[in-house]
């Protein structure tokens, strides 16, 4: 007892607050340790894998491959034809246009039926029958419409971002808090004013969420889009990886792909905490 | 109509018969838009070159019932893609809420595995489907692998922002009753997080939907994006429409099937969601 007591004793404020912190510290080195380690062995087994043999190198390429390749395929237009920095380009142009496209007509569209009952009730029908169609089905029909070009994948995008903009709009104008409205109803602000400036701003956290998948779908999408039709992008080069039977290139693509995606949604975070820095207080 | 009857003998406000007037409106726009979107049907099957119009759609409807596709008749291309989509979405739900649990529940196991799960997810499972027909072809096993890839993302991550998310008061409770770590797991955290976990469930299923149709539509011999390649590449834009008409409602109607089985498992989640 006297053992355990006295030590208990003797600590004084600082150095309690000192031994927590200290705790915490330690929790927060080992998280780390464990993230690298984990990271690391991934990708130690997946290169021992291949080096030795166990994964044949005609079904997977080792890291260093990858990264060999990626270096060379900055200048290096074999075997799909265009150099690497031009596939991005191509596919980042297809997929901002329709995202951006779906932005500007579906946020705008989610709030007017959230809010205007008229509206709401006309738009419905045809948004809900359009909707549980998802966008890759549309890519036979807008071949047929608008060809192959950059128009018809646009549109193919701009469909699998469009959805999640309207509804995530639509629900978060509806959410707008009830009080909010009856004070500024007192306050005697017509309809619009309400909308425009209370039920706009109140919505804006949901819309962004609405634009983060929108953002997500467009890229995913964007792949398949390129895949059935196109003659560059970064869908077009894996699937002309696969044909000439290359799987350092379509696992190339594969990462460049992700670590796009992966780009453009820390970017939109980044705007988001940007704008909506207010609602955080 | 009963209400207003009753109500004639009651003299009505002028805005009370303004309300009325509004809503017997709201009640004949949607009349008003779907047939306006008939007639955009009928006149883009007239204008638009090889734009089918509602009859031949219809026509080739009944056609395909008699007069099968590769042995199956439409129905049965439905069922054999649903088929892909329930296998995939059964093991996707058994593994993803286990490690969606796994990873939101112990701090050290998202250290662990959460980065690379993190890099995995980014990739569009779209973008697999080259990598897995190099892999394993192009047979059943790997449409479902597919399918399972695409469905398993949504559910993890929404699982594990549940576990995340457990109002800390509950588990605090749980001490105070000297509950054990399993106790707290099992009756506190993942009941709590039973609506997130729906959530996923329901983000799974269209998911699968849209991922078994890319799978289908890049190569398959049956499916209902089979069908759709099929019309596209013969020329057939009716057998066109007609698939992306039996894709949505399929897709809706599952959509609703998961909505009435989280009524079902979970009726406190249900809050006048959409």
């Amino acid at each position: 007892m006297e053992n355990i007591k006295e030590p208990r004793q003797r600590l004084s404020d600082e150095e309690r607050i000192a031994l927590v912190q200290n705790q915490k510290k330690m929790h927060q080195i080992t998280l780390a340790m464990l993230t690298i380690a984990g990271v690391l062995v991934f990708f130690l087994l997946w290169q021992m894998g291949v080096s030795t043999g166990l994964l044949s190198s005609k079904y997977v390429a080792s890291p260093l491959n990858i990264f060999n390749l990626f270096v060379v395929k900055l200048a290096d237009p074999n075997p799909d034809g265009a150099v690497l920095g031009v596939n991005v380009l191509a596919s980042l142009e297809v997929s901002l246009i329709g995202f951006f496209l779906a932005i500007i007509i579906g946020i705008p569209l989610g709030l007017f039926m959230g809010w205007y009952k008229g509206f709401d009730s006309f738009m419905r029908p045809i948004f809900e029958m359009v909707r549980p169609i998802p966008p890759v089905s549309w890519i036979p029909l807008t071949i047929v419409a608008l060809g192959i070009g950059l128009k018809a994948k646009a549109f193919i995008v701009f469909f699998s971002a469009f959805v999640p903009c309207v509804i995530n709009a639509y629900t978060g104008i509806k959410q707008t808090s009830p009080v909010l409205i009856n004070v500024a109803k007192t306050c005697g602000a017509s309809h619009f004013t309400i909308f425009w400036k209370i039920g706009i701003p109140s919505a804006m956290t949901m819309t962004f969420a609405g634009i983060r998948i929108a953002l997500g779908n467009a890229w995913a999408t964007l792949v398949a889009a390129e895949m059935l039709a196109a003659s560059a992008g970064l869908g077009y080069m894996i699937l002309m990886g696969r044909q000439f039977a290359r799987p350092d290139i379509v696992l190339l693509g594969i990462v460049v792909i992700g670590a796009i995606g992966t780009l453009l949604t820390s970017i939109l975070v980044m705007i988001e905490n940007r704008m909506l820095g207010w609602k955080k207080l | 109509m009963e209400k207003i009857v009753i109500q004639q003998g009651i003299v009505l406000s002028e805005s009370e018969k303004k309300e009325i007037r509004q809503n017997r409106i709201y009640k004949i726009l949607p009349v008003v838009s779907i047939i306006l979107l008939s007639a955009l049907w009928l006149f883009a099957s007239k204008e638009v070159l090889g734009f089918p119009s509602p009859a031949e759609t219809w026509e080739r409807f009944t056609q395909l019932l008699e007069k099968p596709i590769k042995a199956l008749s439409l129905w049965g291309h439905i069922f054999v893609s649903l088929q892909r989509v329930f296998l995939a979405l059964v093991l996707s739900w058994i593994i993803g809420i286990s490690f969606g649990i796994l990873l939101g529940w112990s701090e050290k196991c998202n250290a662990l595995f959460g980065p690379v799960f993190t890099a995995f997810r980014a990739v569009p499972p779209l973008a697999l489907i080259p990598l897995i027909t190099i892999w394993f072809g192009t047979g059943e096993g790997p449409k479902v692998l597919l399918v399972f890839i695409g469905a398993l993302m949504p559910v993890v991550v929404n699982t594990q922002a549940g576990m995340r998310n457990v109002n800390k008061l509950y588990l605090d409770v749980g001490t105070i009753f000297n509950a054990t770590d399993r106790q707290k797991l099992f009756q506190i955290a993942i009941p709590s997080a039973l609506d997130a976990i729906f959530a996923g469930v329901r983000t799974s299923a269209s998911a699968a939907w849209m991922v078994v149709l890319a799978a289908e539509m890049l190569g398959a011999k049956a499916g209902v994006g089979f069908l759709i390649i099929r019309g596209m590449d013969s020329g057939d834009e009716a057998l066109v429409l007609l698939s992306m008409i039996c894709i949505g409602i399929v897709g809706a109607m599952l959509a609703v099937a998961t909505q009435i089985a989280e009524g079902v498992l979970c009726p406190w989640t249900r809050k006048g969601s959409n």
